[in-house]
């Protein structure tokens, strides 16, 4: 049986006028890699820092990890951790200085925090700047130290906010490698992000935030195959096809919609791609017309992010700012 | 963990990053040098000449109480740094209390202060001589209190101002007034005469109540009226302590997680 870790309960932040989270409702799984999307503005940082008890809710309230964050903040934060979208470092510290302290407040022994320091600062190639000042470190250096503390604690929730931002693309397939390896060990991870590649990539389930509400949540597979006809394949014929091959074609259930290129050449949009395509295959022998090529796409979350707004995930960005 | 540790981990990170302000503990103890060598020289040769030295132990005690008092402000300005730097979220992410975290804080920005005054405290002792070891033992404990109130008292405005430039201004302002309405730089009785408002004001000052208690400590009230032992004082400072911790505390926790820094 699945176990909530999290669960919030019309969970509502107002900052004067604006309503940066609006009754969120949301159950997230003991183990799971959650992803909360949305642009820039759309609440996640803001629902983050409520459940991490970093800010108190105007209405309603999350049970997180069994405790109240209302009524038992100091028992939630024993249990979670952050990585934040910005890095939070002083520029009088060093990486070393940042992430021992970080280490002895969230309660390893001298042997085992010396070790995870170590092993972090090494796979986050910061191992060669640990004595070097924060100020003198670029942007993506600082993340992967803000990135370290959260690999280091490994906490039973880990809230991670735009893990990979400033950091290339290398670093990034280190980075989701690491958050995979963090779940693995038996955190449960919520990952903040607007790169919707990267939560595809890394969530078990996604949730779709936009202006403060939860539009959708589901598995990115679930969500992708909500949009009707949303996946495409591209066929090419070696002569042209016929009608009844059409006709037939079309009384897939799942074929939302043919379009004809050229008379050898047809884009079919349908769901459940990896289903039908055999099928399709074996439409198109049986009737005696070759293939040529096949070329499969299914949607991405941008897609899905579209479906569900209108908009693009830029667009609702330039929206929320210019709210 | 145990709170304690949790607490002495706040106080560490806060020695550990007063250290790296090398050029503000120089220019500190430039002033302190300056205050005594320019402005306690000369301004003992305002009084008649039989009371000059007095006078200049006297002023140098208070100088003393006064870099005391502006050493333990300074932890204010570090939280307008950390906000700047979002570090403000990341301390009350961690696992450990509101109250650990404004005690541990004040008792850092307290240890701090006695860090950079201590080196002048010995040069004081030094002018002054040490008449009373116990007195200055008793005085010292107080003055640890004082220190961490003021701290406490720093943090406090600093999140309820939530703005560098009003903290700045503010804290000139308190300065002027809690330093002159103060015993610092001149004894009560000239207070007294000068108006009797000024005199209840100065009367109870922590200012006034940890000047009195380092004179008393290093024997300077010897020269001055005073009771055998301040217990006006070490209440007063007690009680300033007790109460900016605990506004501390809970200002913080309001002004803060209500709705973060912004």
């Amino acid at each position: 049986m699945l176990v909530s870790i999290i669960r919030t309960i019309d969970l509502t932040k107002r900052f004067e006028n604006l309503v940066a989270v609006d009754r969120l409702n949301l159950s997230i799984e003991d183990g799971e890699i959650f992803g909360l999307l949305g642009p820039n503005g759309a609440g996640k940082t803001t629902a983050v820092l409520m459940l991490s008890t970093v800010i108190k809710p105007t209405n309603g309230t999350a049970i997180v990890g069994g405790y109240d964050i209302r009524k038992d903040p100091n028992d939630v934060r024993k249990l979670i951790g952050i990585c934040f979208q910005e890095p939070k470092l002083l520029w009088v510290g060093t990486p070393w200085d940042v992430l021992n302290w970080h280490a002895k407040v969230c309660g390893l022994s001298t042997q085992e925090r010396k070790r995870r320091v170590k092993q972090v600062l090494e796979d986050v190639n910061m191992w060669d700047y640990r004595r070097k000042k924060v100020h003198g470190l670029s942007g993506g250096m600082k993340k992967r130290v803000e990135v370290a503390k959260i690999l280091i604690q490994r906490p039973k929730i880990a809230f991670i906010d735009e893990p990979t931002a400033q950091i290339d693309v290398v670093g990034k397939h280190k980075i989701w490698n690491m958050i995979r390896k963090l779940r693995d060990e038996g955190s449960t991870i919520i990952l903040a992000t607007n790169e919707l590649f990267e939560a595809d990539l890394l969530s078990d389930r996604v949730g779709i935030m936009h202006k403060g509400k939860m539009l959708v949540c589901d598995t990115p597979k679930t969500l992708k195959d909500s949009i009707l006809g949303g996946d495409i394949v591209d066929v090419h014929l070696e002569k042209e096809v016929n009608g009844n091959a059409m006709k037939e074609l079309k009384s897939f259930r799942e074929v939302v919609d043919v379009v004809i290129l050229k008379p050898n050449d047809l884009r079919i949009h349908l769901n459940k791609v990896e289903e039908v395509v055999p099928k399709i295959v074996n439409l198109f022998l049986k009737n005696g017309f070759p293939i040529s090529s096949i070329r499969m796409s299914e949607p991405s979350l941008d897609d899905v992010f579209v479906h569900y707004t209108g908009l693009t995930i830029e667009e609702a960005e330039q929206e929320i700012t210019s709210r | 963990m145990k709170e304690t540790k949790k607490l002495l981990l706040v106080v560490e990170r806060d020695l550990r990053m007063f250290l790296q302000y090398k050029f503000i503990i120089i220019m500190r103890a430039i002033w302190f040098a300056a205050q005594v060598a320019f402005f306690g020289l000369i301004a003992s040769r305002m009084v008649v000449p039989e009371l000059a030295d007095i006078y200049f132990e006297f002023y140098v005690a208070g100088v003393v109480i006064m870099m005391l008092y502006s050493a333990s402000v300074f932890i204010g300005y570090d939280i307008f740094e950390e906000a700047e730097h979002g570090v403000f979220e990341y301390l009350l992410s961690l696992p450990v209390s509101r109250k650990e975290l404004v005690l541990g804080r004040s008792i850092g920005g307290g240890i701090r202060s006695f860090i950079l005054v201590g080196p002048i405290i010995a040069i004081a002792l030094f002018v002054i001589g040490l008449a009373n070891p116990l007195n200055l033992l008793i005085a010292f404990s107080a003055l640890f209190l004082f220190a961490f109130g003021v701290s406490g008292m720093s943090i406090t405005i600093a999140v309820m101002l939530k703005s560098g430039d009003r903290f700045d201004i503010f804290m000139g302002v308190l300065n002027a007034l809690i330093v002159r309405l103060s015993t610092t730089m001149y004894p009560q009785v000239f207070v007294q005469d000068a108006s009797k408002v000024y005199a209840a004001f100065s009367e109870f000052n922590p200012l006034t109540f940890a000047s009195d208690l380092f004179r008393w400590g290093t024997g300077i009230e010897r020269y001055l009226t005073m009771d055998p032992m301040p217990l006006a004082a070490i209440i007063g400072i007690v009680i300033f302590f007790f109460t900016f911790t605990f506004v501390g505390v809970t200002i913080y926790e309001k002004r803060l997680e209500g709705g973060g820094w912004q």
